[in-house]
């Protein structure tokens, strides 16, 4: 029960005391299922270390939780997940050593690559982000470096299915030969955008380091078509809408036309904002995701079925007016389900992008969350009471940074990293397109040189054999 | 060896005080028996190398001028020859002297006899190491290790035998072969000498090590590199399986194998993505029934409510089943009463389970069950179950108007469709205000009958009368003011707009932020600013 004179506040040395023990200890068994997906789990764990340090004065002074020593070394460990053929494995257990790859023909997608499905798109971005998370301070253009972005785009591109959704692995299948594996989930969808925004940049077609880009305007026709009939958002418009597949359409609609430079301020998507086709039904279905939450009666307090306890209705309409109901706010997923961490972010974040977040009342859903979903340990839980875990606990902190708490990193909605790392991505983007300039200019000299040494000798000279022209 | 022809004399009575260190006797410890075998190794080394022990316990100057000049002659003549060469002859023959006078036991044991490595901690308490082993414990030790040497021979004869059996050897006339038998002695024989490693070193065995079937795969387990983050406490077992996996996958196995090596990494780890799709990749390169998978995978999905890879697997497995039998309509419509049964037994665990309807409203999609009436029979059971059940009213929207016969392609979900039949239309804004009339403030038949309305071109005015029934006197003061329903507010709110009546409409919404949906007050307020 909470003191009704303690003001509520975000513990943020708590906070920081969960994250420094799930940086520094092994993850207990129960993250067993997460085996295949480790790149997020090291996301969750860094992206809120990063949002509870700002840059304020006393970072410099005061001993860093993760070296700059250390930062190299995740970085090298984040890139050791790259796969051979472009993307990232979840799983330092799905990177294979080098060798088996030696046959391997990455360009022409040959059956030896039956087992490329070890790179997934959401490790991909999950990779990206921590690679820009775990840059140096002081060098935060070389955050990107060791990744092949090229590879990686057109691994990327073949991840689109016919319909303009995406999937999440190619694989070889016997009978079918290449599939695109995946649900019809829109995260997937999200991560697409997300992973073209961080890469591509504006390169012309011609010039170097340019890479044919998806079928942008088949993606985005795949996500207007999957809004259902009461306003939000699913896989495909044939399923229930879900706050996470609302909040990845927003988001991946929005990344489409983000500016490549300078885009942290919010921009005016266009496809945001004309392509949806019922904007108001969306509104609305975000807006009704809130609800009171009502303290479950005494007697059950212990019982943690899912769908009764944080779901007690009232007994009239009445009873909701009243001003100590106003107290704690939570957040469903979906349409008379129970309240959840999460969705507090997957809606309020969906809302900020829309440039919509102050329908919403956001105090009471502070207050839900700092003091019903704050664990005495630190860390945020599922449900009110549960233990916390590395998911609800992040995005727990994202939502609270998203919508300016104090203490903590302003962050970016569509892009969930702190509105520093954005820029450290752009500026990631930025060198590494400028080193495969550099790359494909010293090829260009070295031609020339050849074709000097050509005009001169009659013959291509010995110490040159090794240069095709 | 000392010079020939001067053997070392008897020792005598006198003379034995030298080989005896006068302080040993100083020594308490002497007198009580070893407790361990360490212990007795130290007792026979202490009596070989008398004068080492007390120089060892006590220093050398422990001993007497004359015992250390013994002490440093039998170190002496215990060097190897070409050692002992380096010192002049003169005082070699001194030194020998010395030796022979004392009659000192040339051949003592050496120091590292007592060093005995590691056993299992169960097996002995001082800190694992063997010495600590009374001598009991010790000679049943020494006997499991005997028992394992011959338990690795019978193995490694087991192996020869087999691989001659590969190559078609012969035996005299009959060619080599390795029966059943043979095999099954040998997993007994692995399990006998995994107990034994155990027992010896604390060593666990994997379940794939015992199995003779996998020998020929080399696991490439995998190595976390320095600095890793988010590493899981997973168990051995866990970790022996992977490697297997990464053994297989690398090599392109497709074998029996490998499908009941998937099921053990499933068990363990339902979300392994790559598992997964590995298993498919099998069943289709060895053209395994897809019914038998799917009977399989029903316990499983049964097992695991909220996992996503199984409902992945499912969509697979149909889609290269369902061409096999989409000919046979008979077969069609049995195969989809049994996708039915199931999906209703497994909701009746968990009635909102997004994998299992997202999965449904492909099955309907593939299978074409749109005028199934089991289908819609069993939304409306889900339905008078929990009135409240978003995912089956989800259902039903899509099974009603995403029919083929009664839609048109490319209209969307939010869209008015004109080949949506006016009495389907009807039939369900009845069924919807049914369930209204049940419980007015759960939302669910609301964006129903909205969106049933919108899909039927209808206007929202259809239901002002119906709604108005759950708002009492608003705006009026005094108490009179009584509102069942937000909802109803909500869209009465709606129709107002559209009929053009602002007044009304923003009376509605205020009336919503100010006393009957606090909550969004600031929603409510946005709205009153649309109006204009």
């Amino acid at each position: 029960m909470a003191d009704e004179a303690r003001p509520t506040v975000l513990d943020v040395e708590r906070q920081l005391k969960y994250w420094k023990m799930c940086l520094r200890s092994p993850l207990p068994e129960v993250y067993q299922s997460n085996e295949a997906n480790r790149l997020a789990l090291a996301y969750f764990i860094i992206n809120s270390i990063t949002i509870l340090t700002p840059p304020t004065a006393d970072r410099h002074t005061l001993e860093p939780i993760i070296s700059p020593a250390e930062r190299k070394q995740l970085r090298q460990w984040v890139l050791s997940h790259q796969h051979p053929g472009g993307g990232f494995s979840g799983s330092t257990s799905l990177v294979f050593p080098l060798a088996t790859y030696d046959e391997w023909d990455f360009e022409a997608g040959s059956r030896a690559l039956e087992h490329s499905g070890l790179a997934n798109i959401a490790a991909t971005v999950f990779a990206l982000q921590l690679l820009a998370l775990l840059a140096d301070d002081g060098n935060p253009g070389v955050a990107f470096r060791g990744v092949d972005r090229v590879r990686t785009l057109r691994w990327l591109r073949r991840l689109q299915r016919d319909d303009g959704s995406f999937g999440e692995v190619l694989r070889y299948l016997p009978t079918r030969g290449w599939f695109i594996a995946g649900g019809y989930d829109m995260r997937y969808c999200y991560v697409a955008t997300l992973i073209r925004w961080m890469l591509r940049g504006n390169v012309k077609e011609g010039e170097p380091g340019w890479v044919e880009d998806f079928d942008t305007e088949r993606l985005a026709q795949y996500i207007l078509r999957s809004q259902t009939y009461d306003g939000g958002f699913a896989g495909r418009a044939s399923v229930e809408p879900h706050a996470g597949y609302a909040y990845c359409a927003i988001s991946a609609l929005s990344l489409l036309d983000r500016p490549i430079e300078n885009s942290i301020s919010s921009h005016p998507s266009n496809i945001l904002h004309t392509g949806i086709r019922d904007k108001s039904t969306l509104t609305h279905w975000l807006a009704s995701r809130q609800f009171v939450y009502l303290q479950p009666s005494s007697g059950d307090s212990d019982v943690d079925e899912e769908d009764e306890v944080n779901f007690t209705l009232p007994n009239s309409l009445a009873d909701l007016s009243l001003d100590d109901n106003l107290r704690y706010v939570g957040f469903n997923g979906r349409c008379n389900k129970v309240a959840d961490t999460c969705y507090c972010w997957w809606v309020g974040a969906a809302l900020y992008t829309l440039d919509e977040a102050e329908l919403i009342s956001w105090e009471p859903s502070r207050r839900f969350l700092l003091e019903k979903m704050q664990h005495r340990i630190g860390g945020f839980g599922k449900h009110p009471g549960s233990p916390p875990d590395l998911y609800h606990a992040c995005f727990g902190l994202a939502i609270l940074a998203v919508m300016g708490e104090k203490g903590l990193q302003p962050l970016d909605s569509s892009l969930a990293v702190p509105i520093e790392t954005v820029r450290t991505i752009e500026a990631a983007r930025r060198q590494l397109l400028d080193a495969e300039k550099e790359d494909s200019k010293t090829n260009v000299l070295a031609r020339s040189a050849l074709q000097m040494g050509l005009n001169l000798a009659g013959k291509k000279p010995a110490w040159l054999t090794d240069v095709s022209v | 060896m000392p010079p020939k022809g001067k053997a070392a004399p008897k020792p005598k009575a006198s003379e034995a005080k030298a080989t005896q260190p006068s302080s040993s006797k100083k020594q308490p410890a002497a007198n009580t028996p070893p407790a361990t075998i360490a212990e007795l190794s130290q007792l026979r080394l202490d009596e070989s190398r008398p004068f080492d022990a007390v120089r060892r316990k006590q220093g050398l100057s422990a001993l007497s001028r004359d015992e250390q000049t013994t002490w440093y002659a039998a170190r002496f003549a215990r060097q190897p020859a070409h050692a002992r060469n380096r010192v002049p002859i003169k005082t070699q023959r001194e030194l020998w002297r010395q030796v022979n006078e004392a009659s000192i036991g040339l051949r003592a044991l050496r120091d590292h006899t007592t060093k005995w490595g590691l056993a299992a901690s169960p097996v002995v308490t001082s800190g694992g190491d063997v010495g600590g082993l009374s001598i009991e414990a010790f000679g049943e030790w020494s006997e499991r290790r005997l028992r394992l040497t011959a338990l690795e021979v019978a193995s490694r004869a087991f192996r020869e035998r087999r691989e001659r059996a590969r190559r078609g050897e012969t035996e005299g006339k009959d060619r080599v072969v390795v029966t059943e038998t043979d095999v099954d002695d040998e997993k007994e024989r692995r399990r006998e000498m995994a107990e034994v490693r155990q027992k010896l070193y604390g060593v666990v065995t994997g379940r794939f090590a015992l199995d003779p079937e996998w020998d020929d795969v080399v696991p490439i387990p995998h190595e976390e590199p320095d600095g890793a983050l988010a590493v899981i406490a997973y168990p051995a077992e866990y970790a022996e399986a992977i490697s297997y996996l990464r053994a297989v996958m690398a090599s392109k196995e497709y074998s029996d194998r490998c499908l009941r090596l998937t099921e053990t990494i499933i068990e363990m780890n339902p979300a392994h993505y790559t598992v997964w799709l590995y298993r498919a990749a099998i069943i289709q390169a060895l053209k395994l029934s897809i019914p038998y998978e799917m009977e399989w995978l029903n316990k499983v999905a049964l097992d695991n409510l909220k996992n996503y890879q199984i409902w992945h697997h499912r969509h697979l497995l149909v889609d290269s089943y369902y061409p096999t039998i989409a000919e046979d309509a008979e077969a069609t419509k049995e195969f989809g009463a049994a996708e039915q049964a199931f999906l209703t037994r497994i909701l009746a665990e968990d009635a909102k389970n997004y994998h299992v309807w997202s999965y449904r409203s492909y099955l309907v999609d593939k299978l074409g069950m749109w005028d199934d009436p089991g289908e819609l029979a069993a939304v409306e059971d889900l339905i008078d179950a929990d009135v409240r059940n978003n995912s089956a009213w989800s259902h039903r929207f899509f099974l009603v108007f995403s029919h083929p016969a009664r839609s048109t392609p490319g209209v969307a979900a939010t869209e008015p469709d004109p080949a949506a039949p006016s009495e389907i239309v009807d039939r369900e804004v009845s069924y919807a205000k049914d369930k209204i009339v049940l419980a007015p403030q759960n939302q669910s038949p609301w964006n129903y009958l909205r969106g049933v309305l919108v899909k039927g071109g209808r206007k929202l005015a259809e239901a002002e009368e119906f709604s108005s029934q759950f708002v009492v006197g608003l705006g009026e003061g005094g108490g009179r003011e009584e509102v069942t329903s937000t909802h109803a507010l909500d869209l009465l709110a709606e129709i107002y707009a559209e009929k053009g009546d602002k007044e009304r409409a923003d009376l509605c919404l205020r009336r919503l932020g100010e006393k009957w949906d606090r909550i969004r007050v600031g929603y409510w307020e946005w709205r009153r600013k649309c109006l204009n």
